[in-house]
C-alpha cells in the first residue's frame, strides 16, 4: 500500500503518528514526517486507520 | 467582545446557550431543520454555521474568513489565534515546538504527581465536587508551572479566566459579562507585563523566558506587546477547556456505567475513549469566530464581507452526514473530529491538552474505579460555547477505594 502525505494540509494534530508509529513520525513542532511510503500487513492497517483519523484529511493511501 | 447592538434579549439568548450546552444533539438536529446556516441564535448578530463541510471550508481558507478580531476584552488581537498568515505561520512555527508532544510528554510525571495530590484531598471522604476541586485548579497549576509563577497566583489566574470565558455566569447577563470582561483586559496584559520584566531581568526555565528567546521573521525577537498578547491567549484558551472537558468526559463515565467499567479493565481504551467522547462532547463548541473578508457564499446562502460566522465545530463534530458521527462509542475508533479545530489555527495546546485528561482519567481510575453521581444531584450544565458542569458531584464507596 502507497501511502502519500499533503505537509501543506498536515496542522500537526497527532493523530498519525500516535496511530501508527511504525509509519509516521513527529518533527520539531509536531507536524508529520512520513518514515515509509510503502507499507502491507500490519503497517498498512494502521497506516489506513491513521490516515482516517487525520482532520485535515492529509494522508492518503492507496492499494 | 463589544456588543454592536443595546437591549439585547437576555432571557431568550441564555435560554439558547443553555439548551445548546445541555443537549447538544438535540439542540442542532433542530437548527438543521431550519437550514444550514442560522442567522438569530447568537446575541452579538453574528451567523452560525452547523454543517461539518461548512465548517471545514471556513477553517481552510483563511485568506476569506479572517479570524483578525478582538476576544476577551483584549483590544489588540491575541497571538497567534487572532493573526492570519502569512504572520500567523511565523508565530506558530515558533510556538508550536514549545507545545509539541515530546515536549508535554515531558511533563506528564508532573501532572500526574499534582492530580494525585489534589486526590488525596478527597479520596478518603467518598465525594467530590469533581469540577471545583479537580477539573478546574489542575489545569491553572499545570499553566502556572509552565510560565514558572508561584502556585498563589491560582485564585487570581482562575477569576480572570472566569471573566474572560464565563463572565455572563458571574455577573448574571450577557451585557453586564461582557462589561466586566472590558473592564478586565487591561487588568491582566499589566499584570503580565509585570510578569515580563521579571523575566527580562531574570531569565528562566519557563516558557515566557523562551518566547523572548526565540526569532521570528528577519531574526527579529518579539516585542513584550507580542509576548504578552500570547500569554494573554494562553491563560483564556489554556484553562477552561480542559475543566470542561474533563467535566464532560467524567460525567459521561459516571452516567454510563458500561463505558466506565470498560475503560476499568482495560486501560489501554483511554486515549480512544477520550476522543471519542471530545467529539460526541466538543466541550469547546465554537473556534474564534471568523470575519468574512468579501462577499462570498456558504451553503449556498449570501455571506456579505465584514460578516462574523460563529463556526460551530460541536455541530459540525455531530454533523449526520458524516457516517456514524450521530452516536457515541468509545470502543469505535478516531472518527477525524473537530474538536481542537482545524486548519492553521489548530489548536496550539491539543498536545498539552490531551496530556491532561489522559493524566486525570489514567490516575482517577487507578484510585476511584467506582463511581457515580452523588445521590439525589442532577448535573446543571452550564449557557456557555464552553460547555461543563460547574458542580459535578460524585460519589463513592471508600472500602472500595484503592491507595496509591
Amino acid at each position: 500500500m502507497k501511502i502519500l502525505l499533503d505537509d501543506n494540509a498536515c496542522q500537526g494534530h497527532g493523530r498519525c503518528y500516535e496511530l501508527a508509529p511504525e509509519v509516521f513520525t513527529d518533527d520539531d513542532r509536531g507536524h508529520c514526517r512520513l518514515l515509509q511510503a510503502d507499507v502491507s500487513g500490519k503497517l498498512a492497517d494502521l497506516a489506513a486507520a491513521a490516515a482516517r483519523a487525520c482532520p485535515e484529511v492529509a494522508i492518503t493511501v492507496e492499494d | 467582545m463589544a456588543n454592536p447592538q443595546s437591549g439585547i434579549d437576555e432571557e431568550r439568548f441564555q435560554d439558547i446557550a443553555y439548551r445548546r450546552s445541555a443537549d447538544p444533539a438535540l439542540y442542532y438536529a433542530e437548527q438543521r431543520a431550519r437550514g444550514p446556516i442560522t442567522y438569530d441564535q447568537d446575541p452579538q448578530g453574528f451567523i452560525e454555521l452547523i454543517n461539518r463541510a461548512d465548517v471545514e471550508y471556513v477553517l481552510r481558507n483563511p485568506d476569506v474568513f479572517s479570524s483578525d478580531i478582538g476576544i476577551m476584552g483584549s483590544t489588540e488581537p491575541v497571538i497567534p489565534i487572532g493573526i492570519d498568515p502569512p504572520l500567523h505561520s511565523e508565530y506558530r512555527r515558533l510556538l508550536d515546538p514549545a507545545f509539541s508532544p515530546r515536549r508535554m510528554a515531558e511533563l506528564t510525571p508532573k501532572v500526574a504527581e499534582r492530580v494525585n495530590a489534589l486526590i488525596d484531598e478527597f479520596a478518603d471522604n467518598g465525594e467530590c465536587d469533581f469540577s471545583q476541586e479537580l477539573s478546574v485548579p489542575l489545569p491553572g497549576s499545570v499553566f502556572i508551572d509552565l510560565l514558572g509563577l508561584p502556585q498563589s497566583e491560582l485564585p487570581k489566574l482562575l477569576y480572570w479566566k472566569d471573566v474572560m470565558t464565563h463572565a455572563a455566569e458571574l455577573t448574571g447577563g450577557i451585557e453586564a459579562g461582557q462589561k466586566l470582561t472590558l473592564e478586565t483586559a487591561p487588568k491582566i496584559y499589566e499584570y503580565i507585563y509585570g510578569v515580563i520584566a521579571d523575566r527580562r531581568n531574570k531569565p528562566a526555565d519557563d516558557v515566557i523566558t523562551r518566547l523572548m528567546q526565540a526569532r521570528i521573521e528577519n531574526d527579529r525577537s518579539l516585542s513584550d506587546n507580542e509576548i504578552a498578547r500570547t500569554i494573554f491567549l494562553l491563560i483564556s484558551a489554556g484553562l477552561d477547556t480542559v475543566s470542561i472537558s474533563l467535566q464532560c468526559i467524567f460525567n459521561h463515565l459516571a452516567t454510563h456505567p458500561d463505558d466506565r467499567e470498560a475503560l476499568v479493565n482495560d486501560p489501554d481504551l483511554t486515549n480512544n475513549l477520550i476522543e471519542e467522547l471530545l467529539r460526541w462532547e466538543s466541550p469547546v463548541q465554537a473556534v474564534l469566530p471568523r470575519r468574512a473578508t468579501r462577499d462570498v457564499e456558504v451553503a449556498g446562502c449570501p455571506v456579505a464581507a465584514g460578516t462574523i460566522m460563529q463556526v460551530l465545530i460541536g455541530a459540525a463534530n455531530i454533523d449526520p452526514a458524516v457516517p456514524d458521527a450521530g452516536s457515541v462509542d468509545i470502543h469505535r475508533g478516531d472518527k477525524r473530529h473537530l474538536a481542537f479545530g482545524g486548519g492553521h489555527h489548530r489548536c496550539l495546546g491539543s498536545h498539552l491538552a490531551r496530556m491532561e485528561l489522559r493524566t486525570v482519567v489514567r490516575e482517577w481510575h487507578k484510585r476511584i474505579p467506582n463511581y457515580r453521581l452523588k445521590a439525589g444531584y442532577t448535573p446543571e450544565w452550564n449557557a456557555n460555547l464552553l460547555r461543563g458542569i460547574n458542580h459535578l458531584m460524585l460519589e463513592w464507596d471508600t472500602k472500595g477505594t484503592v491507595q496509591a
